[in-house]
């Protein structure tokens, strides 16, 4: 390949669950900077690749290397720890926390690790902890000043386009090099979605991040990705930039069904 | 219309009148609210509480076994603390807090009776009585070892499946105290008093019966180091984290929360305050009586959080006061009168059969009334923490502010809660994750 070593690979990535193979056999190869999608009908086995990439599943087999380093069956916080962060389909923020000690969890692991100095205040703790709020506001804001208005509210009390970006927020609270985005559109109406696509490329752009995106709305995968990787019923069944996945022929079929019976 | 009676004028409620009373009644050009708000409440509060010791017997003949009662207050208050950094913080149901309590209280026995001596050939422990001042961490740190030991194991556990684990274990650690030839059994140890400290200003005595005040300030002096702490951990990112993983565990992980470490640090704190009231009570008590060690103290002192208001640091500390108060010094005082009056009273009285009851013996009975009428109509404590209260009314209530010793403010914030709504909501209080993920 022109490009050198990919951010992230998968190399036959399998998942069992009892008899159910959820993902056969994947192989992806995320070049860093990339918008990369993953799509594929419901069921498809795509936020089960989001679990075995950030280590909440641990795979059946394959492996998977991170920044040239394999991250097969490490935890979610190790995982997060390398530099992958993400985001849930069903939002899942702490909702009896504030907006600001949602984002605030997020820089978790850029706090001291020990007690102590959380427990007598030393210095290098309440610096940290003044650092770290910095942050949060700063996260807030680059979805404009009415999240950072709404820091001290709690998250549950948000509206759902609110409570995506708080979400999102929490996920860069971390420093990542990898973003991993579980339909950040989901629910979304149009003008809602067009503001989301301009976030994730800012995202890209203001963070430097490389961007992994399951998406059911085609205008927004065709629209943003560099490239696309379609999965159905567990196996990638085609990839490539935009044009060339949408015109494949097992694409429409997993999509639409088989040509002779529509016919 | 003619017929409309005028609209009835509201009455205010007890707690406008209270309100009002409070902010029109003056003390030194303050209003009363002033001072029962907030930090100077607190602040009122430990005064008139250090001062308790100073009231002389002319004044209140009965004063030193109120000294001792509310010793034991303080001590029971601290175990409270401990376990709520377990239960209240991080969500982990925890009955059997015994055990830690058991060590701290052996910790002191074998450092006053050479055992600790004996074992380590003298080498650690040069002499065969050891200062309690020196058992006091001793004990907390054998403690919180003990947390991470029996901890470790209950990891994966959630919910019921973890309380019951737990409470296996409390009942495990003190047979197996009871069971070492070197503790003497059941039979316990008599007599493990601290021996005096020399100070430059004179020597204190733990074991002076007219004069119990050493031993209050010692309690009461853990009990403030204590409750900073706690609330130095609350307000830090261990403290988040703790909550991160109440509410939703697969979230916080992969917001780089540790599970594994951060669940084995709010036991290991929790045994370590546990230890702490071990080693005190044993002190001051000043015996080991083994049948004492059971699941009543594991379930006293979690109803005292519950009562109070899981979570909240006031809220416990006022729970474990009240229910610990009622015990050792109440309910003794009550027991008297009643029988008496019952004894003169007829026959035929209605409540003539009172003077054949023994309040003492009923206690857990009342202790269970009160928490079945408390999670009926107050699931979420005397004075609840602000985001657990919101967890027991359930997800998406309009966010209140909720000063932590606001009084007046909690007492008004509970008059609203239909009763049924919470018997619903106390369903899922111990699954905070389960109860959202229904919701979204």
């Amino acid at each position: 390949m022109a490009q050198a070593q990919p951010l992230l690979q998968a190399r036959s990535l399998t998942q069992t669950f009892g008899g159910l193979t959820a993902v056969d056999n994947v192989d992806l190869d995320i070049q860093s900077g990339q918008i990369f999608s993953v799509i594929g009908p419901n069921g498809a086995g795509k936020t089960t690749v989001f679990n075995l990439i950030t280590g909440i599943y641990k795979p059946s087999a394959g492996d998977i290397i991170f920044d040239g380093q394999p991250i097969t069956g490490k935890r979610p916080d190790q995982v997060l720890r390398r530099g992958i962060a993400r985001t849930f389909q069903n939002i899942r923020l702490f909702n009896n926390m504030t907006v600001l000690e949602n984002v605030l969890v997020g820089q978790h692991t850029k706090m001291p690790g020990d007690v102590i100095s959380a427990l007598f205040r030393l210095p290098y703790y309440t610096s940290a902890e003044r650092r770290a709020e910095q942050r949060a506001v700063e996260l807030l804001g680059f979805f404009g000043d009415a999240l950072v208005a709404k820091k001290d509210e709690y998250a549950s009390s948000l509206s759902y386009a609110e409570r995506r970006r708080v979400e999102i927020a929490r996920a860069l609270g971390s420093g990542p090099k990898l973003m991993l985005l579980d339909e950040p559109t989901a629910g979304m109406n149009d003008s809602e979605t067009a503001e989301a696509i301009t976030y994730i490329q800012r995202l890209r752009r203001e963070f430097g991040l490389t961007i992994l995106l399951i998406e059911h709305k085609l205008q927004v995968t065709m629209g943003i990705s560099d490239r696309i990787a379609v999965l159905d019923y567990g196996k990638k069944i085609a990839e490539g930039a935009p044009a060339e996945v949408a015109h494949d022929e097992r694409v429409i079929e997993a999509y639409l069904g088989r040509a002779s019976t529509a016919g | 219309m003619a017929t409309q009676t005028t609209p009835k004028q509201a009455t205010p409620s007890r707690v406008d009148r209270m309100r009002s009373w409070a902010s029109e009644t003056m003390i030194a050009g303050r209003p009363v609210i002033w001072y029962v708000t907030g930090w100077r409440f607190a602040l009122i509060a430990l005064i008139l509480t250090i001062l308790l010791p100073l009231v002389p017997y002319d004044v209140y003949p009965g004063i030193q076994s109120l000294v001792v009662a509310m010793t034991t207050v303080w001590i029971y208050v601290m175990l409270a603390l401990g376990l709520n950094i377990v239960v209240g913080y991080a969500g982990l149901l925890d009955l059997g807090y015994v055990a830690f309590f058991v060590i701290g209280s052996y910790t002191f026995a074998a450092g006053t009776f050479g055992q600790l001596h004996d074992w380590t050939g003298g080498g650690v422990f040069p002499v065969p009585t050891f200062p309690m001042i020196w058992l006091i961490p001793i004990g907390a740190l054998l403690a919180g070892f003990f947390g991470i030991l029996l901890g470790a194991p209950t990891l994966r556990l959630r919910g019921d499946y973890l309380a019951i684990v737990t409470l296996g274990f409390g009942e495990i650690v003190p047979i197996v105290f009871q069971n070492l030839p070197t503790f003497f059994g059941n039979l316990g140890m008599s007599a493990t008093q601290p021996a005096p400290i020399d100070t430059p200003f004179g020597q204190i005595t733990f074991t002076d019966p007219l004069n119990n005040a050493p031993f209050y300030y010692l309690a009461l002096g853990l009990v403030v180091l204590i409750t900073l702490g706690v609330a130095a951990l609350r307000d830090s990112s261990v403290g988040r984290a703790w909550v991160a993983i109440r509410e939703d565990e697969t979230a916080a992980e992969t917001s780089g929360v540790n599970l594994t470490r951060t669940k084995l640090l709010a036991f290991a704190l929790g045994a370590f305050v546990g230890g702490i009231g071990g080693v005190i009570n044993t002190a001051f008590v000043p015996s080991i009586l083994p049948v004492n060690f059971n699941f009543n103290v594991s379930i006293t002192i979690l109803i005292m959080v519950v009562l109070g208001g899981i979570g909240s640091i006031p809220g416990v500390i006022v729970g474990a006061i009240i229910l610990r108060l009622f015990d050792v010094y109440i309910l003794g005082l009550i027991n008297d009168p009643i029988h008496q009056s019952a004894l003169v009273a007829p026959a035929t009285a209605p409540l003539h059969f009172l003077a054949n009851v023994d309040f003492n013996v009923m206690k857990y009975l009342i202790y269970g009334i009160v928490l079945v009428i408390m999670i009926l109509l107050r699931p979420q404590g005397i004075i609840p923490d602000a985001r657990r209260r919101r967890e027991l009314k359930g997800i998406g209530a309009a966010p209140e502010d909720m000063s932590a010793v606001g009084l007046f403010e909690a007492e008004e914030a509970g008059a609203d809660i239909p009763a049924l709504d919470n018997l619903d909501q106390t369903a899922y209080a111990g699954e905070g994750s389960d109860a959202q993920g229904r919701d979204s």
